[in-house]
Parts: structure tokens; C-alpha cells; sequence
């Protein structure tokens, strides 16, 4: 039996006289099961994939054509949004993550562009220094999509190839780019189309390159190239993607708050794979049981974040995993239902003879890493500003030894400790006022058990997030054995950061 | 079938929702609870049977009572079916069809409002 090869003209040519053979990603996983790829590859032309989730990294270039007297717009605000006006004139980026000046995260970029699509006014303001020949200083005018000359999409970043499951182990909630995460890993989020994913049905992107004619917003658009933080190596492939806004429909483009973090938009992407051979058959065969990805605990605000265990999509669309022996609901943050629809349309527009597949200019590189950032101004670390000399006090003193060394060392937080020298509480010139009125005697009594220590290794920013957030003036810091060896006060930190001015706009002071 | 009841000043020496608890016989299961300097309000489930009488027994008493028709309103139209008040809601309220649409057990519903917030395209609400 030969084995099948086809060409995307003669796709194209089966499109053209209405013989083409279409299904969706998800169809598609049970024909190979039932059949083969290589019976698959017979039967099958086209495989059409979808995704409709929230992609921070999108935006759009509009031109607003010159106004009279012209202007060259330096900043400009559209329904009170900012876009990017650092390029020519008229031009600017409307970015989806940029939040409303008057209401914060109720608006922002991503429904900026949802209202352009769907035809609604927008507001523009406009300023400018002047110039000889773009004399105008400011400028109010109000447009919508079909006033642009321009309206294009361009997304840096988008169709993921898959998603790290978002839970959260700390005693608070947390409000994150993947929502909400209740205390004590109470629910999981996750993100992505497992089965109906454009890239994971293409993970070596043999048919996916530059020029792909795609989906997207429900227009036909094109793949760019590669995404930003592209890393296909680690099945972290991502796309960076363009179309005509003025062809879009506003079904499949939507500006989201998630709660306490920010403003994004949803944005429905449907990527066709031509099934030229048996080998891409297989691959377009994929099953949620076959994707994995990892549980990461956000509760430690570090770029690197412990990963608590695999899981596949198909146990994450149960609805329920299981973390540590305790059973926690999951929540997508993508729609199934509305990616099902894009990879349906795209289905349904390809059959009709209305969208016809592409052979891309380039391949897209599969040897791309996604390097960490230079990091050249930071914040010093712990170790760096901590006092050293401090006073301790044994937890077996009395209260009276307490007071007097606080006078002696006129410091108003002393950390406690065992025999062995280990951190076992806190005691502030406050505990011993109220144990002086509640007459008790003993230090161990008065003394904060749970006391918020730091490791010396750790970065002042999040060391002040900490006292901050809890109204903490001074924390105990300790070694790997629980052993006092500083102590960081939040008048310690204001006086070194009143020195060095570089570091004042990083803590917004 | 839930009640809304508004408490005016919540320092009143009897125990009002007590009371009604003997008076009626109703087992009255409290869902929320806000009680604040000015007021009281409580949500509580009564079963269907015995809410007319619960309800007047409260009145009585000089409480607000309102009947909840709407625990949680839902707008359909601007809902995208992400699932994320599927985890957040504490009693279960929402899960997926099998073609991934979200429904509502809406009875099941004790109007925390986490939902509200949580929802991406603002299709939640707790209206009176
Ligand atoms: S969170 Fe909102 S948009 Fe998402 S499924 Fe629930 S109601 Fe629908
Ligand atoms: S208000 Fe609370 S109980 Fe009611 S649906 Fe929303 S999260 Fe669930």
C-alpha cells in the first residue's frame, strides 16, 4: 500500500470543487484511534484546530489619518486608555493590558479593541509638544473602527502551546494573570484547548511557519512568526499573529478583568493543519490524555516556582485533580465551548470554499530558548542591610529580663529562642505592656509563636511586601537552622533607600 | 425557597430568629450572615412549605423580609463559558454540559458574591 502523500494544492483543489475533507482536532483524535494515521491520512484533508483564552500579549496599530491642523500625537488616550504613540504622527499601539485612567481594571486595552470590532464609538484625546509643520498642541475627537485607516492586530504572543496549572498553597488568596487562587491549594486553574490546541496538534511545526493563513477574531490572518518567549524544546511554542480588524466579528474577540490583577483579551485563534502524510496524522491525533503539564504553586513570588506534579489535560477536564491526597476543583480559563466554535467556523469556512490553506514562506525555528531576564539594577538582598548584632533573649527568661534589655538596646522587637539557639517566637515592647497589665510572668507565655522570619538569601523587594502587608515593622532573619543572625527593620530599609535614589521608583516611592 | 431578612439594630435583647425556629417548627438554615453597628441581615433556607408562616412570624417581629427569586442572575449573553466560577464557588453552583456551555444549580446558591468579582466578563450578579 503506498503511503499517502499530498500536496496543500491539491488540498486547495479539493477546496476549490467542494470535495474536501474537513474535521475538527477533537473528531480527528477518534478517527486516528479507530483507524490509524495511515487510513486517517486517506480519509482526512484538513484538520482544523481552536482556542479561545485569554492572551495578554495582544494589541493592535491604528492610524487615525491627520487631523487639520495636523497634529503629531505624542500621547494619546482612546476611551481614556493609553495606547503607544512613540512612532509616526498618527500611528499608535492600543496594548490589551493597559488600564483605564479614570476606572482602573473595570476597562482597559483588551475592551478597547472588543468595542472597535463591535462598531462602538470610541473617545480619542490626543497631545502634543508642537511642531513647525504638526503645529497642533491637542486634540478630542471621537471614531470608530471604520474611521481608522488602519485598524491592524498584531499579537506578539499568542496560542500557547499549553499552560502551567495555577494553585496556590499560602493562607491567603491570591489574585493572579491565571484569577483568583483561594488559600490552602482550595482550587486549580488552567488555561489552553488540550485536544483542539493549534500547536499541539503541529508540535514541530511541520505544516505551522510564516504566512500561515489562520483564524483569527474571525477573520483570516496570518501567522507572523515565532511568538515571544518561543520555546518549542520545553513544548512551549508560541505564535506571534496579524489580521484586519475591520474583518473581525466581535464573537470571537472580548476585553476581561481578571479580579485584583489586571485587564486582558480573549481572542479566538483557529489554525488549520493540512494532513499531507501519515506522520501528520498521527500527530493531529493527539488526545488531552497525551498532553501534560505541571501544577505550580504561585504562593512563592519568584520567577522560579516549585512545581507540584504533572498532570494531563484529560484529568484536568474532570474537573477535579487531586493535590497532596486532597481532591481540588479545577476552573480552564479558556473556553472549551467557544474553541469548539472557532475550530468548527474554520471547519465550516473552509468546506464552504471561503478559506484556503497556505504553504508558509519560512519554518518557524524549534531550537529557540526563552532566557530569564539581565537583571542589573536590583534591589540588595537581605544579607546586604540586615542588622547583625542583635539581641536575643532566651525563652526562658522573664519578662523583667525582657524590659531591660529592650532598654539596654533600645530596640523594641526581640527575637526569642531555644536552648539550642533556634527562633521560637518574637517579643515587641507591646507584648510586654499588656503582659505587665494582664500580670502574667513568663516570656514564653507573652511571646508571638508564629513569627514571619526571612531567609538572608532573600530580596528586599519581597521582604517589604511582607512588612507591609502584614503592618510588621521588624523581622528576624535566620539560617538554614533556625538560628538569629539579623534582624530587618522597616526604618533600617526607609534609611537606605532615602540614599539611593535608583531604587526609589521601583518601590513606587 | 431562601428569605432575605434585614434586622434593624442587631443588639435586640430577644433572639428573634430563634423564636420564629420554635414558633413555626421550620428548620431554617442560616447561609449568610452580615451583622454590622446599624443592622443585621441574614439569608436563610426555609423549606418551601413552611416559608409563608416563617416569613410572618418574622415581619411580627418587625424584621424586613423579602423572598430572594434570583439567588444569582447569570447573563447568558455575556458569559464565554470559561469555568472560572466553577472552582471558586464554594457550594458547587456551576459545572460544564458535556458540550462545555455552563449551568447553574441555583438553589444551591448562598450569595458569598466570590463569583461576582471572579468573572472575567462581569455575567454574574447578586441582585435583590
Ligand atoms: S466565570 Fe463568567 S464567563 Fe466564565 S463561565 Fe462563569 S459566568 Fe461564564
Ligand atoms: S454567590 Fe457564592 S454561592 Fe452563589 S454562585 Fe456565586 S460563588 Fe456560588
Amino acid at each position: 500500500m503506498a503511503d499517502t502523500k499530498k500536496s496543500i494544492a491539491e488540498i486547495n483543489e479539493r477546496i476549490e470543487d467542494g470535495s474536501v475533507h474537513v474535521v475538527t482536532a477533537d473528531r480527528m483524535s477518534e478517527i486516528v484511534t479507530e483507524l490509524g494515521a495511515e487510513e486517517a491520512a486517506k480519509e482526512v484533508d484538513v484538520v482544523t484546530t481552536g482556542t479561545f483564552g485569554p492572551m495578554c500579549s495582544s494589541g493592535a496599530f491604528i492610524n487615525l489619518g491627520h487631523a487639520d491642523p495636523p497634529i503629531r500625537m505624542q500621547r494619546v488616550w482612546l476611551n481614556d486608555v493609553e495606547a503607544y504613540a512613540g512612532i509616526a504622527a498618527v500611528d499608535a499601539y492600543i496594548g490589551a493590558t493597559q488600564v483605564s485612567e479614570s476606572v482602573d481594571l473595570d476597562y482597559g486595552g483588551g475592551y478597547v479593541l472588543e468595542d472597535l470590532v463591535a462598531g462602538k464609538q470610541i473617545e480619542v484625546k490626543a497631545i502634543s509638544s508642537g511642531t513647525d509643520c504638526y503645529p497642533r498642541k491637542e486634540l478630542e475627537t471621537t471614531i470608530t473602527l471604520e474611521d481608522l485607516n488602519q485598524a491592524v492586530m498584531l499579537n506578539p504572543r499568542n496560542a500557547f502551546q499549553r499552560h502551567e496549572v495555577a494553585t496556590n498553597s499560602a493562607d491567603r488568596a491570591l489574585y493572579t494573570y491565571m484569577g483568583t487562587l483561594l488559600p490552602n491549594s482550595r482550587n486549580a486553574n488552567y488555561c489552553g484547548a488540550g485536544t483542539l490546541s493549534p500547536i499541539s496538534n503541529d508540535p514541530d511545526f511541520e505544516t505551522i511557519g510564516i504566512g500561515t493563513r489562520i483564524f483569527l477574531c474571525g477573520a483570516q490572518g496570518h501567522i507572523v512568526g515565532m511568538g515571544t518567549q518561543h520555546e518549542p524544546i520545553s513544548r512551549f511554542g508560541t505564535l506571534m499573529v496579524s489580521g484586519n480588524m475591520k474583518d473581525m466579528s466581535p464573537e470571537y474577540i472580548r476585553g476581561a478583568t481578571l479580579y485584583r490583577y489586571g485587564v486582558t483579551l480573549y481572542v479566538g485563534i483557529g489554525i488549520p493543519i493540512p494532513v499531507l502524510n501519515a506522520k501528520i496524522a498521527a500527530k493531529t491525533g493527539v488526545r488531552d490524555s497525551d498532553l501534560t503539564t505541571e501544577v505550580i504553586d504561585f504562593s512563592v513570588p519568584r520567577r522560579e516556582r516549585p512545581v507540584m506534579m504533572k498532570v494531563t489535560y484529560e484529568e484536568l477536564k474532570s474537573g477535579m485533580i487531586e493535590i497532596e491526597g486532597k481532591e481540588v476543583p479545577t476552573s480552564p480559563l479558556s473556553s472549551f465551548y467557544m474553541a469548539n466554535k472557532v475550530a468548527d467556523a474554520l471547519k465550516n469556512a473552509i468546506k464552504g470554499g471561503e478559506f484556503f490553506l497556505t504553504q508558509p514562506v519560512e519554518r518557524l525555528p524549534t531550537d529557540t530558548v526563552c532566557k530569564p531576564m539581565k537583571q542589573t539594577k536590583e534591589l540588595p538582598l537581605v544579607k546586604d542591610v540586615m542588622i547583625r548584632e542583635v539581641a536575643t533573649i532566651s525563652v526562658r527568661a522573664s519578662i523583667a529580663d525582657a524590659a531591660k534589655l529592650m532598654m539596654k538596646s533600645q530596640i523594641t522587637h526581640i527575637p526569642v529562642t531555644s536552648e539550642e539557639g533556634k527562633l521560637e517566637g518574637i517579643v515587641t515592647a507591646w507584648d510586654i505592656s499588656t503582659a505587665v497589665a494582664t500580670r502574667h510572668e513568663g516570656l514564653a507565655e507573652i511571646m508571638t509563636r508564629n513569627v514571619i522570619a526571612v531567609d538572608s538569601e532573600e530580596r528586599l523587594e519581597l521582604v517589604i511586601r511582607k512588612l507591609e502587608k502584614d503592618n510588621i515593622s521588624a523581622l528576624p532573619v535566620i539560617d538554614r537552622d533556625q538560628r538569629v543572625i539579623g534582624m530587618i527593620t522597616s526604618d533600617g530599609i526607609s534609611r537606605l533607600i532615602g540614599k539611593e535614589r535608583r531604587w526609589q521608583w521601583k518601590l513606587r516611592l | 425557597m431562601k428569605l432575605l431578612l434585614r434586622f434593624p439594630r442587631p443588639g435586640h435583647k430577644t433572639p428573634r430568629t430563634a423564636e420564629v425556629i420554635l414558633e413555626t417548627g421550620a428548620k431554617i438554615n442560616i447561609d449568610k450572615a452580615n451583622v454590622d453597628a446599624v443592622s443585621g441581615e441574614l439569608i436563610v433556607d426555609v423549606p418551601s412549605d413552611k416559608v409563608n408562616s416563617v416569613a410572618e412570624h418574622f415581619r411580627e417581629k418587625g424584621v424586613e423580609v423579602r423572598k430572594l427569586m434570583k439567588l444569582i442572575a447569570w447573563d447568558e449573553e455575556r458569559c464565554i463559558h470559561c469555568g472560572a466560577c466553577i472552582s471558586i464557588c464554594p457550594t458547587g453552583v456551576f459545572k460544564f454540559n458535556p458540550s462545555w456551555q455552563i449551568e447553574l444549580e441555583e438553589d444551591k446558591c448562598i450569595r458569598c458574591e466570590v463569583c461576582v468579582n471572579v468573572c472575567p466578563f462581569r455575567a454574574l450578579a447578586c441582585v435583590d
